[in-house]
Order: structure tokens, then C-alpha cells, then sequence
């Protein structure tokens, strides 16, 4: 049963007029046959999936691809990367059908159906997140420009000049275009990647059978939550969900709501591993990179693929950083506007949308300015951010879970067995990985009778 | 009966287009209306109440960490 609409008017914004003219061209497309029509509609319906899975591939998690590669090869690791991939398609499908559904943004549905209790933890819970994880993509835009010599005030506001030049058009489909040609320049470590000549048999070894195993310590474990944490964070779901709100799919749009998540898994996964196989001859020459962080994999890459490789491995991660900056301060406004009953989209002319505008700016801004700040102890932010973000998923999914089988608002869209037990199977993966982490920390011995060194 | 009326500024030709082109409940005014509550049910209170308390302590242990690193 969809939500009742029981009081007596509804009044018309520009923001509706904006999404009907969305809408029409949706419905125009579909209303005709033949592959460029199909086409079309594929092109006009693309957007939230890919920007939510580029979006992912952040500073913070091509820091730890680069981490993954230069310190333990390829191996385990490649497989694992697609493996968790697979659980981000799992996952943010769910928010695909519950934004069509409902019309609803992810905070809003949990405010409105569990109460403000649990809706501020989840809020404290993505607010924390989110902000930590900006501060990060202006830690990786001032260390990828300053591979270039850009000082670091420079830098940040080029970062910020980008964000709010894709807010200036105003309408969610023009935002949503700047963002995703932006998001395309993460397929940039591609070329890095082909530039250190990989062993494709070694490639096609690791896939096959996840092999050599890179042991079981904390550096491992530890590296093991940061690249899951790299792609199911909870800033996800909330932005993928609002996201389908404000382009205003529906029900008949899941098809192609499901195929630009797995479209956007995919180039996310591939530039993931091309990252991984872009810094494993570091690996491969048995170099340290404990304290790397992303410009200094440019420059030790720098004698291995040369001047313009090392430049376009920096610029892939200056693009990671405004990529992300852009998705994570809108999901944080997304939600701010959803809780508060604000108007919140990016159909919104800046008179009627001052609130929305005003967090993701200043958001924006205000990590920004941390960065700035000479002598902060940043780089530890970089090390935990995606490990705070894998502890903090477990109830963020049974947020998500509890919604997307909730017959009420959902009606015959619930999720079939087979996608709650994948979804349980996610859960279960992710509070263990946690767990295990706590308990190498806090009781090495412990740790050390399971196996681990 | 919903009425639907709309802002000064919007032509009527835009006001028929809304109409047609979205559903009812994709209006923005029509969102103005709350989802109703619904109760959780022991187990469920069980579990959110674990994940909460899990977080908090993990959260612990992440501070604790860096401290260490330091």
C-alpha cells in the first residue's frame, strides 16, 4: 500500500515543473521502439548508480587500492575488489527501488517510519561520516595538485570553484551531467595501469584462484576493511536514494535504475583494479609505502611509468577527490532537507532552495578550510576513514533492510529471499570484519590463538 | 478531492504538463505528507540495539587506536 494522501491541496513548485520536463523526455523515449530508442532511454536514466559508484572510488579508497598494490600485489586482492563491488550492486540496488517507489529520500523514510529516535543516530551516523570522509577528498585534491607544484590554498579552492560551478545551473539533470563527465576521468587509472606492462597471466592467475594469499595479520585485516570500506559506505544509500528521488524515476524506471548501478560497479571496479595493478610493481620492487599517501605513490611511480604516467595517476586522484567531494556534500544536503522538511533538490532555484544550498556549501567549505589548517595530524582521518565507514554500515543496512521489506510503503517491490539472504550474507561479511578488526586491536592474543600474527 | 493549485509564476501550460508527466505522489506537495509510524517489533529492537551498542564500541576502538599511533 503506497503512502494516502489525505489533506485536501497540493500546491505546484518550479522544482515539480523541472522534473516533468525530465519526465517527458523519459516517457517520450519510451514510448518508442528499436535500439536507439533504447538507447536513449539508457542514456536519459543513467546517472545515480555511476555517480554514487565513482563517487565511492574517492581519495581515501584509491589510496587504498594504491595501498593494496604496493604493499601486497595482486593475488587475493583483485578478486576480492570485484567480490566487494558485487556487494555494493547488492546493496544499492535496494535504494533504487525504494527512491522509485516511494518518492521518499532515505532519511526521510526512516524518520518517518522508525521516529526522530532512530533517525538522529542515523543522521549522527552519516553526519560524522560524511564529514570526515570530505575532509579527505581535499586532503587527496591538495596532495594530487601539489604533484604539480599547486600550493595547497590553490588547489582547494580550483576544488571548490568545480562543486559549486555544477550547482550554478540550478536543475538536477545539468548537475547530474557535469558530475558524471567529471566521474568518467576516474577511468583514468587505466592507462596508468597499462603503462606498467602487467602480467596478464599473473592477472588471469589471481582471478582465477585468489592466489597468493596475502596471510592474516592486522596490516592485512586492516587493509582488507579499507578496501571494503571503499565501496559500502552509508553516505551511499543515501545519496543513490535521493538521487532517484530528485530525477524523479518511478516504478517503470527500476530496470533501468538496476542497470546504471551495475554499469556504474563495473567502471568503478575497473578503475579499482587498475589501481591495484598500477602500484604493484612498487610491490614487485620491494619498496616500503606504509605512510604513502596519494601524491607520494605518483612520485615513486614516477621512475617505473614515467613523468606523464605519474601525472595522470596524480590527476585521477584530484579528480577522486572533487568527484566525491560534490556527491558527499550533496547526500549530506539531501538528508539535511529531508529530516528538516526543507526543500531539498537540485531542481531548486537558489531563493527556494537557501537551506539545501547553504549545508552543501558549507559542508563543502567547512572541510575544506580543516585542510588548510597547518599542522593537524590529517593523515590519520586518511587511515580510518574507510574502517569507520565499514563499522558504521551494519545499522545502516538493517535501516535499509527493515524499509525495503516493509509491505506498507513498498506494496509487491519488497526484496525476494534470494536478495535478503545476499543482503543478510553483507551484514553478517561486514560486522565480522569488524569484529575481527576490534579484537586485534584490543586482544592480540585472541587474535593471535584464531590464527592471526 | 485533492486541489491542486500552483505557484504565481508557473504558466498553465506548465501546470498540465506537471499533471501528466508525474505521479501524484512526486509532487512536492504531496510529500509534505508523513509516512505513518510503524512500531518495531521486540527482536528487531534487539538488533538495532546491538548495532548501536557494536558502533559505539568499535568507535572506541578506532580512537583507541589512533591514540596508540600517535
Amino acid at each position: 500500500m503506497k503512502p494516502v494522501v489525505t489533506e485536501a491541496e497540493v500546491v505546484i513548485t518550479h522544482e515539480d515543473v523541472d522534473r516533468a520536463h525530465d519526465r517527458v523526455r523519459v516517457s517520450a523515449a519510451r514510448a518508442r521502439r528499436g535500439f536507439s530508442s533504447k538507447a536513449r532511454l539508457l542514456w536519459l536514466l543513467v546517472g545515480p548508480g555511476v555517480l554514487v559508484m565513482l563517487g565511492e572510488n574517492d581519495g581515501p579508497s584509491m589510496v587504498s587500492y594504491a595501498a593494496t598494490g604496493a604493499k601486497f600485489g595482486i593475488g587475493f586482492f583483485l578478486p576480492f575488489v570485484v567480490l566487494t563491488f558485487c556487494m555494493a550492486v547488492v546493496v544499492q540496488e535496494m535504494t533504487v527501488r525504494l527512491g522509485a517507489a516511494t518518492h521518499r529520500g532515505h532519511a526521510e523514510l526512516i524518520f518517518d517510519r522508525f521516529g526522530p529516535f532512530w533517525g538522529w543516530f542515523s543522521m549522527i551516523d552519516l553526519g560524522i561520516g560524511n564529514f570526515l570522509t570530505l575532509i579527505t577528498e581535499f586532503i587527496a585534491v591538495r596532495a594530487g595538485l601539489g604533484f604539480f607544484g599547486v600550493r595547497p590554498w590553490i588547489a582547494i579552492l580550483m576544488a571548490l570553484v568545480i562543486l559549486y560551478g555544477a550547482l550554478m545551473s540550478h536543475r538536477y539533470w545539468t548537475w547530474e551531467r557535469i558530475t558524471l563527465a567529471a566521474a568518467i576521468f576516474n577511468l583514468i587509472f587505466i592507462p596508468v595501469a597499462l603503462m606498467t606492462h602487467p602480467s596478464w597471466h599473473s592477472v588471469g592467475h589471481s582471478f582465477l584462484t585468489w592466489q597468493p594469499l596475502p596471510g592474516f595479520n592486522k596490516d592485512v585485516l586492516l587493509i582488507v576493511l579499507a578496501d571494503i570500506g571503499a565501496t559500502v559506505t552509508p553516505w551511499m544509500l543515501f545519496f543513490q536514494q535521493s538521487a532517484t528521488v530528485d530525477k524523479g524515476m518511478t516504478i517503470k524506471d527500476i530496470r533501468f535504475g538496476r542497470i546504471d548501478t551495475v554499469l556504474g560497479a563495473a567502471l568503478a571496479t575497473a578503475a579499482a583494479i587498475a589501481t591495484i595493478l598500477a602500484t604493484a610493481p612498487l610491490f614487485a620492487h620491494q619498496m616500503t609505502a606504509d605512510n604513502f599517501q596519494a601524491a607520494e605513490f605518483a612520485q615513486a611511480l614516477q621512475p617505473i611509468i614515467g613523468r606523464f604516467g605519474a601525472s595522470l595517476f596524480a590527476l585521477g586522484m584530484v579528480e577522486a577527490g572533487i568527484v566525491a567531494a560534490i556527491t558527499i556534500s550533496t547526500s549530506s544536503a539531501y538528508a539535511f532537507g529531508e529530516v528538516t522538511h526543507k526543500p531539498h533538490s537540485l531542481n531548486l532555484p537558489m531563493g527556494e532552495g537557501k537551506s539545501f544550498y547553504a549545508v552543501l556549501t558549507l559542508c563543502a567549505a567547512a572541510a575544506a578550510a580543516i585542510v588548510l589548517i597547518p599542522g593537524l595530524p590529517l593523515v590519520y582521518v586518511v587511515l580510518i576513514v574507510n574502517v569507520v565507514a565499514v563499522l558504521a554500515m551494519p545499522p545502516a543496512l538493517v535501516f535499509l533492510f527493515m524499509l525495503v521489506n516493509d509491505k506498507e510503503i513498498m506494496g509487491d517491490l519488497v526484496s525476494p529471499l534470494w536478495a535478503n539472504a545476499l543482503a543478510t550474507a553483507v551484514v553478517f561479511i561486514l560486522t565480522s570484519a569488524g569484529i575481527l578488526f576490534g579484537v586485534s586491536i584490543i586482544a592480540p592474543n585472541i587474535f593471535a590463538a584464531l590464527g592471526g600474527q | 478531492m485533492t486541489k491542486i493549485h500552483s505557484v504565481p509564476s508557473i504558466s498553465t501550460a506548465d501546470q498540465t504538463l506537471v499533471l501528466s508527466s508525474l505521479e501524484h505522489d512526486q509532487l512536492v506537495g504531496a510529500k509534505k505528507h508523513h509516512i505513518p509510524r510503524r512500531h518495531f517489533k521486540t527482536p528487531e529492537l534487539i538488533v538495532l540495539w546491538a548495532l548501536r551498542l557494536y558502533l559505539i564500541f568499535m568507535m572506541a576502538v578506532v580512537g583507541y587506536q589512533v591514540w596508540m599511533a600517535r
